[in-house]
């Protein structure tokens, strides 16, 4: 299936680049990441869990970075495998400068789930996702703001990650009020994809 | 004269031990020392295998064995080919790629088995699923009927040219004739969606070698116990008589339990003798959908050659059959769907052909109604289509070119899934079409409620559709009939019952030659140790050939018992009367022998006998008729549809059904029922859907709708008509598909009427709210 999407993050373009700096802030944007190494310059493993309504179980995979124009844009081919199924997919992620100081995270991808992922999982797939990435979003935008916010005082950044706890309370609301559009989302997107490109882009960035 | 019990609605002698829960189903069987078996199945549709690492879950704790293709060695080979190919159809092409038990080299649909896991217990079986490994260098997807065999599409069986998997062209008189005389060509490109056998219980097998006896016994919840036991002793290199195959009580079957060959009796059985431990394999309902066959999916491009009066001249289709990554069932769902697409009516000329293609898909076999309703659906959908063009109502252009009770018995010159040219036995096509419009008020309806109903801005719609029911197709089926000691009778057979009410209705054929009570006669099916002759449950062909064979064998016993019982009582045989177990002299009531003494009698056990004289009071027989004998009905449908939400409800449905004589009119309206409700979720809820990798989205029932009891419309209105059959003595014809057939094709021609937008022409077997919903505002925009 193919995937689109894009989100607006309120800071300049190197601050969002530098965010992805910290691995800890995007693990805590995505709940379910165990583990991630590098293995050689532009390719890493992960481990991570996965559930998607009653599919669940551990993944893990691999990625590469291809193409990468810092801080401008990057595209990844990766794929995983576990108890859940499988995915396989490739994504082009580019950041744009706004003129009024936003930056413009664009993404695009085709991706190929499958296993018990998509033969069960693909009715809750939509909207956990739509949820998840929802409240992805709404961390990394806290994060953001909470980095700019230190640079300006000199301050040691005060963000405190979601646990993931927390993180489940916020989509299980969504899943029960049914989270019918989102800004961000602009076609289908899938919660897969999406963990595979941030987590890709953590250790794009922390490398 | 004896009451009979055939054509009574008897109350089935199997219900009380189903409804208090006495009855044993596959995974109620449990055995000292038995092992679990889980079946790791690929997630991907379409590789290579790269890497099968096992080495992770044999450690798991609990895990005995696990076998891959390349574990069984030289065991592992496809299995045959379990319907042969058309041979007797000159000039087809047929390319036999049977299944493969475990996939080797190449995984070929998304769940196909790569690995076998055996474990002290499920649990732990399935646990160690999720630590084998496997990797594909995946290949493209091939999913699309037509692409498939275009150049350049990936091959799924690389020894081959193409995906083509068969081209079987039949034709009666010339197409090229019929268009040219014709008045009025219509074309229409319909397609037929994918949908499960659903039986209520999955599969499972039980495998237990007894190593002092030297015999395998086997509980299946297959629909073919012979056609099963024979490949596994095949397979095994035992004699038939070693592998002893059993049913258990079976909770539906619905066509998909006739495979064999497939992992669950390739491999366990395989797997018992080797660990010399009972082993259980029992399917959970997602492993259903991706690992038990299913049916339809065609694409059909049709055309209908007429006259301006509506006199069909001729009718051409060329359809493409998705027949999944293999075709171990040869091409009996296509075959039936040329025999099932213009046998209702006088078409002069018929050109039929069927492109079987493989695709990355779960392997196709027939499911309840098998190929018919493809081709009912295609003829019903070109009359409404051809009315539309001509100006006439959909009634009227049936009962123009609807065949006549004089035309029987009718040569239709189209070889069918028993390979032999199909011949409609005899019916009154038009007396049901008459009844089903008579019932529903059809005349009425469009002249006067449904202007009514417009007028209140109501749309409701009506719709009447025909169908014929080919039944009872050969090779053959044979019973034994046994007298007891205790006058109680037995009725050994090899069929197999998955709900049919066999128990009953067997009995029924039984008692009337004997005198005996129904409840007093019991039924053994399914199982090889007892009796070991025939075929298996398809085709709606039970009734008409174990019940013939059944009921031939009834009347040899009879012979029997009446010879004993006439040198017993010193009467001439015709001075004799059967009845309430015994045989006794009409006119002296109190002269009489029991059954049971006879039987007794039969069985001397010092002395001498007579010389051929053959022991007990049984007898076998077997049947097999020339050709299948062919039901037929008219279905009537009201439907109501909410023009804002494109939500259907059936308001009204009326089907006229001629099944022969009906053994027993109650359980030939619960098959009506049932084939209705089947019918029902096809047109409106059921789909199996594949995404672009062949993944299969709709494999739980969260997504694979079954319509409800509250989905149903209020009641089944159902006309019968008895026409019995002149192929067998009770003149039966098959039932179970009846209801399904036409029902598709009905609901779209009143959905139709219902919404009276024009140029709005449902082109699928399939619809839902939003399918619906488009088609109207596409129609509305055109």
């Amino acid at each position: 299936m193919k995937i689109e999407g894009s989100h607006v993050f309120n800071g300049p373009r190197e601050a969002v680049w530098e965010m992805f700096y910290d691995p800890n802030v995007l693990t805590s944007a995505l709940p379910g990441a165990q583990k991630v190494e590098q293995v050689s310059e532009n390719e890493y493993k992960f481990d991570m869990n996965v559930r998607v309504g009653p599919v669940s179980g551990a993944f893990s995979g691999g990625m590469t970075l291809e193409d990468a124009v810092e801080p401008e844009k990057v595209t990844i081919k990766g794929g995983g495998k576990g108890a859940p199924g499988f995915l396989d997919g490739v994504g082009n992620v580019r950041f744009v400068e706004q003129d009024d100081g936003t930056t413009l995270m664009e993404y695009d991808g085709e991706v190929n789930i499958g296993g018990a992922l998509a033969s069960v999982g693909q009715r809750m797939i939509d909207s956990v996702s739509k949820s998840m990435i929802k409240t992805g979003f709404a961390t990394l935008d806290k994060a953001l703001a909470a980095r700019l916010a230190a640079k300006e005082t000199g301050e040691e950044v005060k963000f405190e990650a979601p646990t993931e706890t927390e993180f489940a309370k916020e989509v299980a609301k969504d899943m029960v009020g049914g989270v019918t559009s989102s800004a961000e989302v602009k076609l289908v997107l899938y919660i897969v994809p999406l963990i595979l490109i941030l987590v890709l882009l953590s250790f794009l960035f922390g490398r | 004269m004896a009451e009979k019990n055939v054509q009574k609605s008897l109350k089935r002698n199997e219900d009380p031990r189903l409804l208090v829960g006495k009855t044993t189903f596959i995974d109620d069987i449990d055995l000292p020392g038995m092992l679990h078996v889980a079946i790791k199945r690929s997630d991907y549709s379409h590789g290579r295998i790269v890497k099968l690492d096992v080495e992770e879950a044999r450690k798991l704790p609990g895990v005995v064995a696990i076998y891959t293709a390349e574990d069984l060695g030289d065991y592992w080979r496809p299995g045959p080919l379990q319907v042969p190919p058309p041979t007797a159809i000159k000039g087809s092409v047929f390319h036999a790629r049977p299944l493969e038990c475990i996939a080797k080299n190449k995984v070929r649909f998304s769940g196909e088995p790569v690995a076998v896991v055996v474990a002290e217990s499920r649990y732990i079986a399935e646990d160690a699923l999720d630590h084998i490994i496997l990797d594909v260098e995946t290949l493209d997807y091939v999913g699309d009927l037509e692409k498939a065999i275009e150049p350049g599409a990936a091959l799924i069986h690389e020894d081959l040219d193409s995906n083509l998997a068969a081209d079987v062209v039949q034709e009666v008189g010339s197409w090229e004739k019929a268009v040219a005389e014709a008045d009025l060509v219509v074309k229409r490109r319909l397609e037929v969606n994918r949908v499960a056998g659903g039986a209520m219980e999955n599969r499972g097998f039980v495998a237990q070698w007894d190593e002092n006896l030297q015999v395998l016994n086997c509980w299946a919840t297959t629909q073919g116990p012979i056609p099963m036991r024979n490949s596994i002793a095949n397979y095994l290199g035992l004699m038939e008589n070693q592998v002893r195959l059993m049913n258990p009580a079976i909770g539906g079957g619905f066509g998909p339990k006739i495979m064999s060959s497939q992992i669950d009796d390739v491999v366990i059985p395989w797997i018992a003798i080797k660990l010399k431990r009972p082993v259980k394999w029992f399917e959970d309902r997602r492993e259903n959908f991706l690992g038990t066959t299913s049916e339809r999916d065609q694409v059909h491009y049709a055309e209908i050659a007429l006259k301006k009066d509506g006199t069909i001249l001729g009718v051409k289709d060329v359809m493409y059959h998705n027949t999944g990554a293999y075709n171990p069932y040869g091409m009996t769902v296509p075959l039936n769907t040329q025999t099932h697409t213009v046998s209702n009516y006088r078409v002069p000329n018929f050109f039929t052909e069927i492109k079987m293609v493989f695709t990355n898909q779960m392997v196709v076999t027939p499911v309840r109604g098998a190929g018919r309703s493809q081709g009912v659906f295609v003829m019903e959908r070109l009359l409404d289509a051809a009315a539309k063009e001509l100006g006439m109502d959909v009634v009227e252009i049936r009962r123009k070119n609807i065949l006549s009770p004089e035309e029987f018995p009718l040569r239709t010159g189209v070889i069918g899934q028993d390979f032999v040219e199909g011949v409609l036995d005899n019916g009154n096509y038009p007396a049901a079409l008459e009844k089903t419009v008579e019932t529903i008020g059809y005349e009425k309806f469009k002249s006067e409620i449904q202007p009514k109903l417009r007028a209140e801005g109501k749309n409701v719609g009506i719709g009447i559709c025909m169908f014929t029911e080919g039944t009872a197709v050969g090779p053959y089926e044979g019973a034994k009939v046994m007298v007891g000691v205790t006058g109680k009778v037995t009725v050994f057979t090899a069929y197999s019952n998955q709900g049919q009410g066999h128990y009953t209705t067997f009995a029924q054929v039984a008692a009337d030659q004997l005198g005996v009570n129904v409840k007093d006669i019991n039924v053994v099916i399914g199982d090889t140790g007892q009796w070991q002759w025939g075929v298996g449950a398809f085709a709606s062909r039970g009734m008409t050939l174990v019940g013939t064979a059944i009921h031939n064998a009834s009347l040899k016993v009879r012979q029997k018992a009446l010879g004993l019982a006439s040198k017993v009582l010193n009467t001439p045989e015709d001075e004799l009367e059967m009845q309430d177990g015994v045989v006794r002299v009409a006119d002296m009531p109190e002269k009489f022998v029991t059954l049971g003494e006879l039987a007794q009698r039969s069985n001397p056990t010092r002395g001498t006998v007579e010389e051929g004289m053959e022991p007990g009071l049984e007898a076998a027989s077997y049947y097999g008729p020339p050709h299948g004998a062919t039901g037929y009905g008219c279905l009537g449908m009201i439907i109501s549809v909410d023009a804002e939400t494109a939500k259907p409800k059936i308001e009204r449905l009326v089907m006229t059904d001629d099944c022969g004589t009906p053994v027993n009119p109650m359980i030939v309206d619960g098959q009506l029922h049932g084939g209705l409700q089947m019918g029902i979720g096809e047109a409106f809820y059921e789909n199996l859907v594949y995404d672009d990798y062949g993944q299969l989205l709709s494999a739980s029932f969260m997504d694979y709708l079954f319509p409800q009891a509250s989905d149903m419309p209020d009641k089944f209105e159902i006309n019968h008509m008895v026409t019995p059959s002149p192929l067998n003595p009770l003149g039966i014809k098959g039932v179970g598909e009846a209801g399904v057939i036409a029902t598709p094709a009905c609901f779209m021609q009143a959905l139709e009427d219902a919404l009276n937008i024009k140029g709005m022409e449902i082109v699928e077997s399939s619809i839902s709210p939003s399918k619906l919903y488009h088609y109207m505002e596409k129609a509305k925009s055109a």
